[in-house]
């Protein structure tokens, strides 16, 4: 029943539609009731030989009148209820995925792709069971359970009522029993699900090398497991659902057996007439539903819970990087890094020691060994991640006081692997700055030496990308992503290792592009290759996580380490080529 | 779906049902079950009847008798709930494993699809065919097909009950079946189309969940997310709305009518008896009975109708779910005994083009004779990577020949073309699981072996700073791995399989130079066994190559070693001077 609390900001919000329905499931369970009492009075006047033709005509066109009204409330309480339902289900979508554009890189990194699919869809769906189907269980189950209980009592006997309903509190017992068995199978299901929808969505998207490496035998042997256990779990639900049948069965058969054995008892008492009777057992035939009713709720009740602490482990996750300071304007783009250490696991520093200043308007190189911990120091200057021992100042002001908007948006990354979302290639360019002009995209494009291969697709801007679009080649990708950077034209350019995918001659002409289009403003460029730092300001050389060497490029030729040695090694490389 | 199916003439219904005719026995056992319940349960009101007939309305009170009929009546309710119970267990496990077998088939279809499938269909709204559809399927055989059955039989069961009290009666009852038959037909008629665009659009709901988490980073990093929520939670209200209209037919088509239909056929009994006992005595446990088995009778369909939606969702899902696994594959018919020996390779005169309308690869030929090295270079969108996408199969070339061995390259089996040729990505896949079954791939292959190959790539050094080495967890996207390490770690997976010929596309650009020396001279060590084609911006890497390959714009525009090609005027040399001279600028 927590569920039904946890839900209350939904029922408040809707309480309209539920109060409406609620109001027509009532008149139902009252009018339902007409009917019977009809049935019975008929049967005893013809009994007794008492009925005219113009009674009998009155109560037929009674019944029917009921019918008709009784049809417009249902449908009415349907519309009511099952929307809102749907509606719940709407908004439950849009906040997890609300949360989720909340969330740093680390959280993704923990849940898997396909278990948040999962759990935005399918747990969804069993919540939302629980809003619409398990309320009007509820609703409508104690309604006419309680109209019927009425009836029977007023209508035609205490003791005969006393009697159908002794097998209540046992069917009650097993009831809640089942409930706990249904909560800890349904999770498990759920669970399942989610590994299910993680495997097949990592398959899908490892295709390539799957189909590289003839692993398609492997994939579906495990893929085989997997759904095995789904299967498994599944039928584990079932088989407590399937216990709710007979017991509620059992229940109503053993109210009719008690019913008729004591209104027999009652007939042969004299104290019951045989009329009487008949309207008893078809009172007790409208108390079959709100028992399945009730059996019917506790389950869906125990499922959406156990869907609903899934969503909930969601949505109580608290952003690791809080989104709490108030800083929302920047003067200059000075930066000061000082990092004491910084590890995303417990005693393996990814990086320490580090301390270094970025002039506003200067280019900044990042190089060193792979794995040295370039892209994490990047990470870090974007708060996507942070340390307890790492301060970074952004306009002499600790990048934790600024509003995470306005920190962003001072960067322009270029990340090592580009992602490019279905849309075209204008709107993929256009992503920071959706209301720009197709010239600015083109504009920005150009510097990216990328416009004129856009101009050469069949559609050229309006070409979609992505799943759903064209294949682009890797490097195209990368120019792309570099195009979206340019144009919101950031304080801060980064280049995560950025040219990688690009040949020399267009990484010439980006560079060169970029230090006429960006003068006056500060780059930071990580590489491999040495020559894209070559009139860097300052230049750090990452090894193990610590700054080896520092300075301008001729200054680290003289210190004659890593950077230095590296260097000559791309000369002699050079050399040889020379022949 | 791009590959729509239209040979396919058996409808869903009965391909669904199909699978869960494989484990016969079982649903044999299930529907002898079910009409045990069913005539158990249909039994005991009779007895009530008799009870009440000859005992209760004469005054009739036998105690041996009346106690018989109430040993009956209990004997009849356990027997109808035992059984109930057993075969609702026997059909649950019906379904799962129908549900079972479709998910692997599906699963195994589209492992098998090609390449181009993918390229064009979303991620997430694959996976949503793939699990959410076939969780709806199961709907079919727990809900619909058992109560189906049930309720038939109930019905079956009340109407010869009713024929034998009075067939007049019966026939009055009767008229419900042709109404509710005709309802069912004209629902399921206006809903298919709504729960298709329903069902079509959780999937997009998936595909858009499945992109944005994939590129959350750049979401957030662009401030781009208030754009993105709306964007989504448009696609929810879109959702919500086609489900709404779902409910709303329902609310008019479905348990309601049915109801109101009840209420019409009682009142048209009620008269009838009335009318009738006006002229001539009647019976009054018949009157009893009838209503007793007018809701009976009411019930089932009722339920049937109930059903009638989870029915419809099971049916478009199905429909959904056998579109994919329909989908055409190309066949190409391997011929189990060819191997490859030496690795040889041979492309002649092939052309291919993604979309029919841009050419990305014009007239290439090429000849690698086996153990030799060869390098592909050329500017970015030149055609390199397709190259090597057309060499691995994942694609077919509209013309020309690809040969390995002197043999067509469709001509060996799967099995065989991927064994023998092993390829180093640039932007490598990593699964969720431990650095060693990334570089095994589940294989069997010892420790040392794997060491010593990981030395080779130059990852061991990496994996032995990871908290449990090679034991490690790597997490999808491979997150806590660098990309140069994941590049690293690609290359460690190609050699350690042996691979007779091995391709590398731009598998060293995220490394840095001194790593990527270690890598060459590990390539070095394979020259003369190993069939090599690189492909690489950075020169240095292929100018010990036979022969290079310069591809302009899909095209061979230069071919030669690297000294005859420097000084060949043309785009090598051109290259070439781009890359001396960014060093001589100092």
């Amino acid at each position: 029943m927590i569920i039904l609390q946890k839900l209350s900001w939904f029922f408040r919000l809707y309480w309209k539609r539920y109060a409406i329905a609620f109001v027509a499931l009532l008149v139902i369970s009252c009018l339902a009731m007409v009917a019977p009492w009809i049935t019975g009075q008929l049967v005893d006047s013809i009994a007794n030989d008492t009925l005219t033709y113009e009674h009998l005509i009155e109560e037929i066109a009674l019944l029917l009148g009921i019918g008709i009204v009784i049809y417009g409330l249902r449908v009415l309480w349907r519309r009511q209820l099952y929307g809102a339902s749907f509606k719940l289900a709407a908004l439950m979508r849009g906040k997890i995925y609300d949360h989720m554009t909340l969330m740093a890189p680390g959280f993704f990194q923990r849940h898997h792709t396909g278990d948040l699919m999962a759990r935005a869809t399918n747990d969804v769906t069993a919540v939302e069971m629980t809003a619409g189907e398990a309320i009007l269980a509820l609703f409508d189950g104690v309604m006419t359970g309680v109209v019927v209980l009425i009836m029977m009592v007023v209508m035609v006997s205490w003791k005969l009522t006393l009697l159908a309903l002794l097998p209540w509190p046992v069917m009650g017992y097993f009831m809640w029993k089942f409930g706990h068995q249904m909560h800890d199978t349904f999770s498990e299901a759920q669970r399942q699900f989610s590994l299910l929808n993680d495997k097949t969505q990592e398959n899908i998207t490892g295709i390539r090398l799957i189909k590289a490496f003839g692993q398609q035998p492997q994939m579906e042997r495990a893929y085989s497991d997997v759904t095995r256990d789904v299967s498994a779990a599944n039928l584990a639900v079932a088989k407590v659902e399937a216990k709710y049948d007979p017991v509620i069965y059992l229940t109503v058969s053993t109210s009719f057996f008690l019913a008729v054995a004591g209104g027999a008892w009652l007939i042969y008492q004299d104290e019951l007439t045989i009329g009487e009777l008949t309207t008893f057992t078809m009172y007790l035939t409208f108390l079959i539903w709100p028992m399945f009713a009730y059996g019917w709720t506790l389950n869906l009740i125990e499922r959406g819970s156990a869907a609903h602490t899934r969503i909930d482990e969601l949505l109580q996750t608290t952003p690791a990087i809080s989104n709490d300071g108030a800083r929302n304007s920047v003067e200059s783009t000075h930066i000061d890094a000082s990092i004491k250490r910084f590890a995303y696991e417990e005693n393996n520093d990814v990086l320490h020691n580090i301390n270094f200043q970025i002039i506003p308007g200067s280019t900044f190189g990042i190089v060193g060994h792979t794995g040295s911990g370039k892209s994490t120091l990047i990470q870090l200057l974007l708060r996507m991640h942070e340390g307890s021992e790492t301060t970074i100042c952004f306009d002499h002001h600790d990048i934790k006081t600024y509003r995470l908007e306005t920190l962003r948006s001072q960067f322009g990354l270029v990340p090592q692997d580009p992602f490019l979302f279905s849309v075209t290639i204008a709107e993929n360019i256009a992503l920071g700055c959706p209301e720009a002009s197709l010239d600015e995209v083109r504009a920005a494009a150009k510097l990216a030496c990328i416009d004129d291969e856009i101009m050469n697709f069949p559609e050229q801007y309006s070409t979609l990308v992505g799943e759903r679009g064209i294949t682009l080649s890797g490097g195209q990708k990368q120019r792309i992503a570099i195009a979206r950077a340019l144009l919101i034209d950031p304080p801060v350019l980064i280049f995560d290792d950025a040219l990688s995918a690009v040949d020399l001659n267009t990484e010439r002409q980006i560079l060169a592009h970029i230090k006429t289009a960006r003068r006056g403003r500060s780059n930071i460029i990580v590489c491999h290759r040495l020559s894209a730092v070559l009139e860097a300001d300052e230049i750090i050389v990452l090894r193990h996580g610590t700054i080896e060497e520092r300075g301008r490029h001729t200054q680290l030729l003289q210190l004659n380490g890593w950077y230095a040695q590296m260097f000559r090694y791309q000369q002699i490389e050079a050399a040889v080529q020379h022949g | 779906m791009a590959n729509s199916n239209t040979t396919e003439t058996r409808g869903p219904l009965k391909r669904l049902l199909g699978y869960a005719l494989h484990d016969k026995k079982r649903l044999w056992q299930a529907l002898l079950l079910l009409l045990i319940a069913t005539a158990a349960d249909v039994t005991a009101p009779l007895l009530i009847k008799v009870f009440l007939d000859d005992y209760v309305v004469p005054g009739n009170w036998q105690m041996d008798a009346i106690i018989w009929i109430g040993i009956a009546y209990i004997f009849f309710m356990l027997l109808a709930a035992t059984t109930n119970y057993m075969q609702a267990v026997r059909l649950n496990v019906i379904a799962q494993g129908a549900v079972q077998t479709l998910r692997e088939q599906v699963f195994a279809r589209v492992m098998r699809l090609p390449l181009s499938h993918f390229d064009h269909t979303p991620t997430g709204s694959m996976v949503s065919r793939m699990t959410n559809d076939t969780e709806s399927i199961k709907e079919l055989y727990v809900n619909v097909v058992g109560s189906f059955i049930q309720n038939m039989m109930r019905i079956l069961g009340v109407i010869i009950a009713m024929a034998i009290l009075d067939w007049q009666l019966m026939i009055i009852c009767l008229l419900f079946v042709p109404v509710v038959a005709f309802l069912m037909w004209l629902y399921q008629r206006i809903s298919a189309p709504l729960f298709h665009r329903a069902r079509g659009l959780l999937s997009d709901i998936n595909a858009k969940l499945h992109e944005s988490i994939q590129g959350m980073r750049v979401v957030q990093l662009n401030g781009q997310q208030p754009r993105f929520r709306r964007d989504f939670s448009s696609l929810a209200e879109e959702h919500y709305q086609a489900r709404r209209r779902n409910a709303h037919l329902d609310a008019w088509l479905l348990r309601p009518l049915v109801d109101l239909l009840q209420k019409l056929i009682l009142a048209g009994l009620l008269f009838t008896f009335a009318y009738q006992s006006l002229d001539n005595p009647v019976e009054i446990g018949v009157i009893y009975a009838f209503v007793t088995y007018l809701g009976r009778f009411a019930e089932p369909l009722i339920e049937i109708t109930q059903r009638l939606n989870l029915y419809q969702q099971a049916i478009v899902a199905g429909e959904r779910v056998f579109q994919l696994l329909d989908t055409e594959v190309k066949t190409i018919s391997p011929d189990d005994n060819a191997r490859i020996t030496s690795g040889k390779v041979e492309l002649d005169h092939i052309h291919f083009s993604y979309n029919e309308k841009q050419q990305v690869i014009n007239d290439i030929s090429l000849m690698i004779p086996a153990g030799k090295f060869h390098a592909i270079v050329g500017h970015t969108g030149s055609g390199k990577s397709t190259l090597t996408q057309l060499l691995l199969r994942f694609y077919q070339p509209q013309q020309g020949l690809i040969k390995i061995d002197d043999q067509p390259l469709n001509s060996f089996s799967e099995t065989e073309l991927r064994r023998a040729v092993g390829i180093v990505q640039q932007d490598p896949f990593i699964f969720n699981s431990s650095v060693r079954d990334n570089i095994t791939l589940s294989e069997a292959i010892d420790e040392p072996t794997i060491i010593e190959t990981a030395k080779q790539a130059g990852l061991h050094s990496h994996i032995e700073r990871l908290p449990q080495g090679y034991n490690t967890i790597l997490d999808e996207r491979g997150s806590n791995l660098s990309t140069g390490q994941r590049q690293l770690l690609a290359m460690a997976r190609a050699l350690v399989h042996r691979p007779q010929i091995l391709i590398l596309d731009e598998a060293t650009a995220n490394i840095d130079s001194h790593t990527e020396a270690v890598i060459q001279q590990a390539l070095m060590k394979l020259r003369g066994k190993v069939t090599l084609l690189v492909i690489a911006h950075r020169l240095s890497t292929i100018e010990k190559a036979d022969e290079i390959l310069v591809l302009h714009q899909g095209e061979v525009a230069q071919r030669g070693s690297h000294v005859a090609l420097i000084n060949q005027r043309g785009i090598y040399q051109h290259l070439y001077q781009m890359q001396t001279m960014e060093l001589e600028d100092e």
